[in-house]
């Protein structure tokens, strides 16, 4: 079942489109990463599905209501961690998630909370003393504490060091595994690639693909190479050898260092190429494509490039 | 407890904690202390200047501060994704800082009255509507800085450099009768001068004045309808 259907949305900044027709659908229990570099449209977007902003055009629906016209009932019914908000410096940890409780109907037990995320011995702790990863804990904590039944997360990982990164992406896959659907924002392939079941893909205010990432990866039709160490046999007309076999594009050899470049499965055949003229190799590796890969691919250029 | 009481509970606590509040307590009792040890019994002059002072501080220093804390922070932002409304944390922030204003002056006439033996206006009425008057107008000006400056720093310099020419023409720095005729006939006319001339109005006995109670209304609804023109929420 689809928690949320967006489809055709425009929205225009100043005459600036910022989204142009976006279409995409969330469903029940997945964690849905929304992708894209910086000014792709990502937040914008998502902020119209949260009621925040007022979409130009186009529609969406979120677990069966209208985000503009409904958005009190709808409010209820998320949690969204932002990006760039704060809290006040001297609110406590306890006094935040207890505040935040009491807005809704039917909020979670706050100390349970602070438990399973690990925040039960900073819980009289001010919000300005937090570290950059207890705050961003306890932000998530606050997007759960209303007992949601879809929590968006926007740029979550940002400015954390790589162990409190990977920690939060443990955390996120427990929601998940609560009963909770996630939509994740982020410009972060590893992040996306680690976490989301489906990826939109998005590029200047479109959705240019939507799938699960091992599904974008793999309609990737990007050069990659496959690498290794000549053991043994007769191996002089190697080049010739691999050159022709289907999908490759080169074969370099530095001594007994053989760089093969190929696209789509080549890597079968040149292995199969090899045990057939008995060749021995050793330190065989195959360049993983990447989302990154993925993402030039679908836009035409690098992830990094923004203009 | 339901959301506004909690909302309550925790901003009230947030402002007992913020520094800022105990000083715009503390600089108009100062200012009250220093100079009451050469008052006479029964002076009507020198309680009413730190009344309007006490009022001016939360006006233009505290309550633009803290509300442009929370639009900078995100804070308002992150409560519109919630059930509760961020005017209801604006309503709150008014109410508690309108109870800041009356905590200092509150003390201020308890010490002036008791140990200085300051005069104390009789009339409850004329000493509340002076009060609330000049406080709307106060905390008009006091928005309309929250609503156009950038940040909490912005809202926090803006009020400060406000402050130190309101107070002067409404003769807090100089006594009124020294400054130049011109300043003084206009300075009567400015938010804290007024709300200056309705408290020594009260303190010699009357009940204020029409045409300055309709200035300082004036100034209350003007002004705050100028700052909820230009308020952003982000």
């Amino acid at each position: 079942m689809a928690v949320i259907e967006v489809s055709g949305m425009t929205k225009s900044y100043a005459g600036q489109p910022v989204l142009n027709g976006v279409s995409f659908s969330v469903e029940e229990g997945e964690i849905f990463g929304i992708l894209g570099p910086n000014g792709a449209g990502k937040t914008t977007a998502v902020e119209c599905v949260e009621g925040l902003r007022r979409p130009d055009g186009g529609s969406a629906r979120v677990l069966g209501l209208d985000p503009g016209k409904d958005g009190r009932r709808l409010r209820e019914l998320i949690g969204v961690q932002l990006q760039h908000t704060q809290l006040p410096e001297n609110i406590k940890v306890w006094e935040a998630l207890d505040l935040y409780a009491s807005f809704y109907a039917r909020p979670r037990d706050w100390r349970e909370l602070l438990e399973q995320w690990g925040l039960a011995d900073k819980r009289d702790a001010r919000f300005g003393k937090l570290s950059g990863g207890q705050k961003q804990r306890l932000f998530i904590a606050l997007a759960l504490v209303g007992g949601p039944k879809v929590a968006f997360l926007d740029e979550l990982t940002t400015g954390l060091d790589p162990q409190a990164r990977r920690a939060t992406w443990e955390v996120i896959k427990r929601v998940r595994d609560g009963g909770v659907t996630v939509v994740l924002v982020s410009h972060f392939m590893d992040e996306v690639e680690e976490l989301c079941d489906r990826v939109a893909v998005v590029d200047r205010g479109k959705v240019v693909a939507v799938d699960t990432p091992s599904g974008l990866i793999d309609g990737v039709d990007a050069e990659h190479q496959m690498r290794f160490t000549l053991m043994t046999g007769d191996s002089a007309d190697l080049a010739a050898l691999l050159g022709d076999l289907p999908g490759v594009s080169g074969v370099s050899r530095t001594g007994d260092q053989v760089v093969v470049t190929g696209r789509g499965d080549f890597a079968t055949a040149v292995t199969a190429a090899l045990a057939r003229h008995q060749l021995l190799v050793a330190d065989l590796r195959i360049g993983r494509r990447t989302l990154d890969d993925a993402f030039i691919a679908l836009t035409g250029r690098p992830f990094g490039d923004h203009a | 407890m339901n959301a506004l009481a909690k909302l309550t509970t925790v901003e009230l606590k947030l402002l007992a904690r913020e520094p800022g509040a105990m000083f715009t307590i503390l600089i108009p009792l100062f200012i009250l202390v220093v100079f009451g040890s050469s008052i006479t019994p029964g002076d009507t002059v020198l309680l009413p200047m730190s009344l309007a002072i006490a009022v001016g501080l939360v006006g233009l220093y505290q309550l633009p501060t803290t509300l442009a804390t929370y639009r900078e922070r995100g804070v308002l932002r992150r409560l519109s994704t919630t059930p509760v409304r961020p005017t209801s944390l604006l309503t709150v922030q008014l109410a508690l800082q309108l109870v800041l204003a009356l905590t200092a002056c509150g003390l201020l006439v308890a010490v002036a009255g008791t140990v200085l033996r300051a005069h104390v206006p009789s009339s409850a009425l004329a000493l509340t509507v002076a009060f609330l008057l000049g406080t709307a107008a106060m905390f008009a000006v006091g928005l309309l800085i929250a609503a156009l400056a950038p940040n909490g720093r912005a809202a926090n310099g803006i009020g400060v450099l406000l402050y130190f020419p309101m107070a002067y023409l409404a003769g807090l720095i100089q006594p009124p009768h020294q400054m130049p005729p011109v300043l003084r006939n206009v300075g009567e006319y400015t938010p804290l001068g007024a709300f200056r001339r309705v408290l020594a109005e009260v303190w010699a006995g009357g009940f204020p004045s029409p045409v300055m109670m309709a200035v300082l209304a004036a100034y209350a609804l003007l002004i705050s309808l100028a700052a909820a023109r230009f308020f952003r929420w982000e």
